[in-house]
């Protein structure tokens, strides 16, 4: 019940890093959202919490030759008024829009939004669909770069270990060309948690896809790819039959529960009109 | 835990301060600096009420660790205007009655001023955006609008210089607006007494158990720890409100997941929650039931031993789990039905409900030498809580003192004690004053709920549309004790017919005890449940003889000179003029398109009684002093419509009544705030005074003038004769002289005692006072993939009898709109094994301003008979209609059958799926 630990708000990120790499229980916490939503319902298990928001290191959205990097401690209100244009504006800019409330977004960062890792977190099916990797810092170790599905580990788990920050986001900018589609549905219009959430970027060449990468928040234990689906797709024009066939091949992989948000038969059906509606509407928007 | 440094800009002052690491933000300006006008109401980032400007950016400073705060700079709703320099967001927000209870009012304001401080020309989307994390319950959000609105367009709303100064049928603003707006006003919580410790709650993880043996030494040796306290150390009395089934702490057995077992209080409110974590109860699990149905049926578990040996104000038939029968009838609807051309039959369910006030419940005890506890808290019922806790605690009602504090959302919740007793035990134990407050989960898993119901309807029509029977069956479950069950039967059995004539009746209620959380009396208690079951209901009834729904509804509605099913005899009877006029505002007779539905509902209720005293007493300067013991659960009822009645019985401006203050020890003797009683009784009680005082003023100025009392007349400040003002006396100087030759001011009394229109039958509630009549329209389409419903079009329109001030008015519909429209789609608290799975803001959804359509309300007028300018009371109704309303535009917009509710995305894809054919 008793919340006992110290605080230490380091200036630059070697700082942080070093006290990351303190002997003991060592937590950082950046927006606060989640940590502190935790803190009111047990104690943490934490001898020291390691503030992040004074490092200016990890706010800069940066684009160059084509790469794009997100600072782990961008918050969802600098996201929403970030205009990159394209797919990236096209998925990341709804989902800002629906994450949390404005409250919320002004302290919520996306790097804390990985690593909670919540089954419905909001900002890793547009990263998943853009092909993001985290990039993590560690004292000791250097740095290292995950593709997003191999940092997502488990229920709330992810491959930081305890000595690493992360420190950003990286993705390389979609062509022009690439279509996307985004859909987040919730159980009211403003501040409601995910029950499916969906991200798709689609390219298509000469009528046929030639990549397509659907990505689903809320319906398994992290944010899923789904390979199927996709594969279904790989080459073939987008008719009423090949999307029938990724959609219902999309909710089959899904991994949905049930819990009080919504059953677990609900949010594969959702899947499966969701992927239907978002291929339809990538197709659509072609002609 | 070591302290460290907090050195920040607040409200443009350096500040530096000394704090434990886990203290968050909030904390550091509620208890560290003394700064309340942030609320907590949940801890969790769910609510708003806690916001404050972080570097000019609107934050949840629950969702803040202090420390994080280190060089920043943060304005709280005290660094933004002060009275007489109020910001234009402030002024605008008191002007357009944007603040009810105000609770939510500091939030709002902070988020409205972060949004203008970057876009100061936001169109209305990016307005609702902007403050849809702050929820408010009591406003439904458009009032708000309006004063962003008029703030956006660098207009002042109407003030008192334009009219609105207090007359009856102005809108004056609410007298307690200008503390709530500068984040002065008292909560509970925000009570601070020298020595304060906090107390907890250890509450049972059973349903149903044998409480073997509570062992409290382990929390006993925790630092801190100054008290602690279980059933086996109190006297424990019953109590409860027709039926006495309740004890403070459970004894022999638990009869719910979260029944208080023992109470603990530390020097901390970490402290004490450790504490009541290590009170160790050893339980031998019994067999518990949760449905109702399973629950009166044979065989079933008992809750209760026997029902029988607890104190019952009503006659019933009690056995079981049975707490509670009702029946009434009219006629013979076996012979109806066979005179019908069809008989249509439904089964309607709702789930339970939390009454949704944003302000979790709070008290604070102080016990002197005497023995006597003096009790701040939260409460719409200050003079009932006295008795319940005399009967709880087994002492005279004399040893308790009430101070009601602000209230920051009642509904209903605030009607019944919830801490106070536990407040009151531990100050007497610790010696020092206690304070306690539910956490938010606290007060969505084991405060009491609206009661979940299903309802069974039988209904015979003719094939012209008359209905000629039906039959009602109502089952509320009402959980581990009925403090409100009876109450909310004999209502409904009320509602069962809804505004129809109906000539064969049979109407059977029942209240079963189940080991779920128990249930209360929840605004408009039994009245959202009953629309939904009737209204939805009827829709299948109009379908089934091929009539529309508003014709269907004309057809059958009372008039002036029905009667009720107990034999009442109407007047002032409005259902057509509201039904017409609601249909109307959303189009009614045009074409239909594809997808797209409209629906109806209507109701009606009570403009409730009870004893109430109000006192008007003259100052020196002849000014006045209103003096009445009821409380404003946030409406704004007693701090505009009471006091411009009582200004316009006495004939002087309002500004001159100060509205007094004060606690059961001083105030004289009131029911409470609740039943939609405010205008209706309570300011026709200070009508009467001030007439009753003005009368002694004139009395009074005739004698000086020596003049006929009847000649007299007071207007502008001056007492005079009639036809010849040379003959006046300044109101001031009467008042002086009263004071200075009798030594003690005039006072106009009235007291006002139930008086309930008669009934032919006998019924436990009888006749109801000045019904009120309502009715909604609603436009909506439906994604047939998703489920989601997007309201397009809502309209609702209310007889308050008379305005007596529009704001006000407007204000509890629009509300109640809001309230209704969640129950329709989105409220519902869900147990399983009797444990709430939804105890939080983030999964127990409130509407929020992006969610709350745009409405139209229409206010009509038809004067009940009873009582001075006719009002009529408009509390509760708003609340019903909504559900109603929106399953029969659902049902039209999808072609599905509508049977129970909330209709989340999911439920409308599962009717969706099982399509009427
Ligand atoms: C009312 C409310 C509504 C919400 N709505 C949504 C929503 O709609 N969608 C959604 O997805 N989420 C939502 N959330 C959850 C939460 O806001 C997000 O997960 C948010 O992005 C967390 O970011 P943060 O900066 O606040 O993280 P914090 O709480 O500070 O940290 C979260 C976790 O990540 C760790 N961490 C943070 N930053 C780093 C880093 N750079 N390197 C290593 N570890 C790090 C922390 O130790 C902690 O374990 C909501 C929360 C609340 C309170
Ligand atoms: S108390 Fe902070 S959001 Fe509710
Ligand atoms: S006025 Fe907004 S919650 Fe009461």
């Amino acid at each position: 019940m008793i919340n006992d630990f110290e605080f230490t708000q380091p200036r630059d990120v070697s700082e942080a890093l070093e006290a990351l790499a303190e002997k003991g229980r060592v937590m950082p916490v950046a927006g606060g959202t989640n940590v502190l939503v935790n803190m009111k319902r047990a104690p943490l298990e934490t001898d020291l919490l390691v503030d992040l928001t004074r490092l200016e290191a990890l706010e800069p959205i940066l684009s160059d030759n084509g790469r794009i990097r997100l600072g782990a401690g961008v918050t969802f209100a600098r996201l929403l008024e970030w205009r990159p244009g394209g797919a990236v504006e096209g998925l990341m800019g709804p989902m800002c829009v629906a994450f949390a409330g404005p409250l919320i977004r002004n302290l919520a960062t996306v790097g804390g939004n990985l690593c909670d890792a919540s089954a419905a977190a909001d900002a890793s099916p547009p990263l998943l669909a853009l092909d993001a990797c985290v990039e993590l810092e560690s004292a000791t170790g250097g740095s290292r770069t995950l593709p997003l599905p191999a940092f997502f580990q488990g229920v709330r788990k992810t491959a930081r270990r305890a000595t690493e920050l992360v420190t950003g986001i990286e993705f390389s900018k979609p062509e022009d060309d690439e279509r996307w589609f985004y859909y987040k549905l919730g159980k009211r219009k403003a501040d409601a948690i995910s029950i499916v959430s969906i991200a798709m970027t689609v390219k298509l060449a000469g009528g046929k896809v030639e990549r397509a990468r659907i990505a689903l928040g809320a319906v398994a234990p992290f944010a899923m790819r789904v390979p199927e689906a996709e594969g279904i797709l790989q080459g073939e024009p987008l008719n009423d039959s090949t999307i029938a066939a990724a959609a219902a091949t999309a909710a089959r992989e899904s991994r949905p529960i049930d819990d009080f948000r919504a059953t677990g038969a609900y949010r594969r059906q959702m899947v499966e009109a969701l992927v239907k509606r978002g291929l339809n509407e990538v197709a659509r928007r072609g002609k | 835990m070591k302290k460290q440094t907090l050195s920040f800009t607040l409200n443009d002052q350096a500040e530096s301060i000394e704090i434990a690491p886990r203290t968050r933000l909030l904390d550091a300006l509620r208890v560290d600096l003394g700064l309340t006008g942030a609320k907590e109401g949940c801890g969790t980032g769910d609510c708003g009420s806690c916001t404050v400007l972080l570097d000019g950016k609107a934050v949840n400073s629950c969702m803040i660790l202090a420390l994080q705060a280190e060089g920043r700079d943060v304005t709280t709703i005290e660094g933004l205007g002060k009275p007489g320099s109020l910001h234009p967001i402030q002024q605008a927000m008191i002007r357009s009655g944007g603040i009810q209870c105000g609770f939510c009012t500091p939030g709002m304001v902070l988020s409205l001023k972060g949004l203008l401080d970057q876009n100061p020309r936001p169109d209305e989307a990016a307005v609702r955006v902007a403050i849809s994390s702050n929820l408010c319950r009591c406003t439904g959000y458009s009032k708000i609008l309006d004063a962003a609105k008029t703030v956006i367009d660098g207009r002042m709303p109407p003030g008192a210089a334009d009219g609105n100064d207090g007359a009856v049928g102005s809108r004056m603003a609410r007298t307690d607006a200008l503390e709530k707006v500068t984040g002065r006003a008292v909560y509970a919580e925000d009570v601070q007494l020298p020595r304060m410790i906090y107390g907890a709650l250890v509450r049972s993880p059973h349903a149903h158990a044998k409480l073997l043996s509570i062992d409290t030494s382990a929390a006993r040796q925790l630092p801190g720890v100054k008290a602690i306290v279980t059933g086996r150390d109190v006297e424990m009395g019953y109590y409860g409100y027709e039926v006495r089934d309740q004890r403070v702490f459970a004894l022999e057995k638990v009869r719910f997941v979260g029944e208080p077992i023992a109470a603990v209080a530390a020097t901390t409110p970490d402290i004490a929650r450790e504490a009541a974590s290590k009170v160790k109860a050893e339980y031998e699990e019994l067999p518990a039931v949760f449905d109702p149905e399973e629950a009166l049926s044979m065989g079933a578990p008992l809750v209760h031993d026997d029902v029988n040996v607890y104190e019952f104000d009503w006659e019933s038939e009690r056995k079981g789990n049975l707490c509670y029968k009702i029946e009434i009838g009219e006629g013979d609807v076996d012979k109806g039905f066979e005179e019908a051309d069809q008989v249509i039959e439904g089964s309607y369910e709702t789930p339970e409900a939390h009454p949704g006030a944003i302000e979790p419940h709070s008290s604070t005890a102080m016990v002197d030498s005497s023995g006597r506890a003096t009790i701040w808290t939260t409460t719409q019922k200050p003079f009932a809580f006295r008795s319940y806790l005399a009967a709880a605690l087994k002492r005279p009602l004399s040893s308790f003192k009430i101070i009601p504090t602000h209230i920051g959302g009642g509904f209903g919740g605030k009607l019944f004690p919830c801490l106070e007793p536990y407040a009151v035990l531990l100050a007497e134990r610790s010696g020092l004053p206690v304070q306690m407050t539910l956490t938010r989960e606290e007060e969505m898993g084991a405060t009491l709920l609206r009661h979940p119901s299903k309802v069974e309807l039988k209904t015979g029509v003719k094939r012209d549309g008359a209905l000629v029977a039906q039959r009602v069956r109502m089952l509320f479950n009402t959980g581990a004790f009925g403090p409100y069950g009876p109450n909310t039967a004999a209502l409904a059995s009320l509602m069962a017919s809804g505004p129809y004539r109906i000539p064969n009746l049979e109407i059977t209620g029942l209240i079963a005890y189940t080991n779920n959380v128990p249930n209360g009396s929840i605004r408009c208690p039994s009245g959202p449940q009953m629309a939904f079951a009737v209204e939805t209901h009827l829709e299948k009834v109009a379908r089934a003889v091929g009539m529309d729904g508003l014709a269907f509804r004309l057809k059958n509605a009372w008039e002036d000179g029905d009667t009720t099913c107990t034999g009442q005899a109407l007047d002032a009877v409005s259902v057509k003029e509201c039904l017409q006029k609601a249909a109307d505002a959303v189009e009614w007779g045009e074409p239909r398109t594809p997808g797209v539905g409209k629906g109806l509902a209507c109701n009606w209720w009570v403009s409730g009684t009870w004893g109430t005293q109000t006192l008007i007493e003259t100052n020196e300067d002849g000014t006045f002093r209103l003096i009445s013991g009821c409380v404003d659960m946030g409406t704004g009822g007693m701090t505009t419509s009471v006091l411009q009645m009582a200004a316009d019985g006495l004939g002087v401006p309002v500004e001159s009544i100060q509205l007094v203050r004060g606690d059961t020890d001083t105030l004289p003797w009131d029911h409470g705030h609740g039943g939609s009683r405010m205008v209706f009784t309570i300011a026709r009680s200070a009508y009467e005074a001030a007439k009753n005082l003005k009368q002694q003023l004139l009395k009074e100025g005739a004698d000086y003038l020596e003049a006929s009392v009847d000649d007299m007349a007071l207007e502008n400040g001056q007492v005079f004769v009639r036809g010849d003002a040379s003959h006046s006396m300044p109101l001031a100087k009467i008042c002086y002289n009263r004071h200075k030759k009798h030594g003690g001011p005039m006072i106009g009394v009235s007291s006002v005692l139930d008086d309930a229109p008669a009934t032919t039958k006998a019924h436990p509630i009888g006749g109801l006072p000045a019904p009120s009549f309502c009715a909604h329209a609603v436009e909506l389409t439906a994604d047939e993939e998703t489920g989601e419903i997007a309201v397009t079009r809502y309209a609702a329109a209310h007889d308050v009898g008379k305005v007596i001030n529009p704001t006000g008015c407007e204000g509890q519909v629009e509300g109640g709109v809001a309230m209704g429209l969640g129950l329709a789609l989105m409220e519902e608290l869900r147990e399983v094994n009797g444990k709430v799975l939804n105890p939080s803001f983030a999964d127990y959804l409130l509407l929020t301003a992006e969610d709350m359509p745009p409405l139209k309300t229409i206010l009509v007028e038809r004067p009940a008979s009873e009582g001075p300018f006719g009002a009529k009371g408009v509390g509760e109704p708003p609340i019903a209609p909504p559900t109603g309303a929106l399953a029969n535009a659902l049902a039209e917009a999808m072609d599905v059958n509508v049977e129970r509710l909330p209709l989340t995305p999911e439920e409308v894809v599962s009717l969706i799926g099982a399509r009427r054919s």
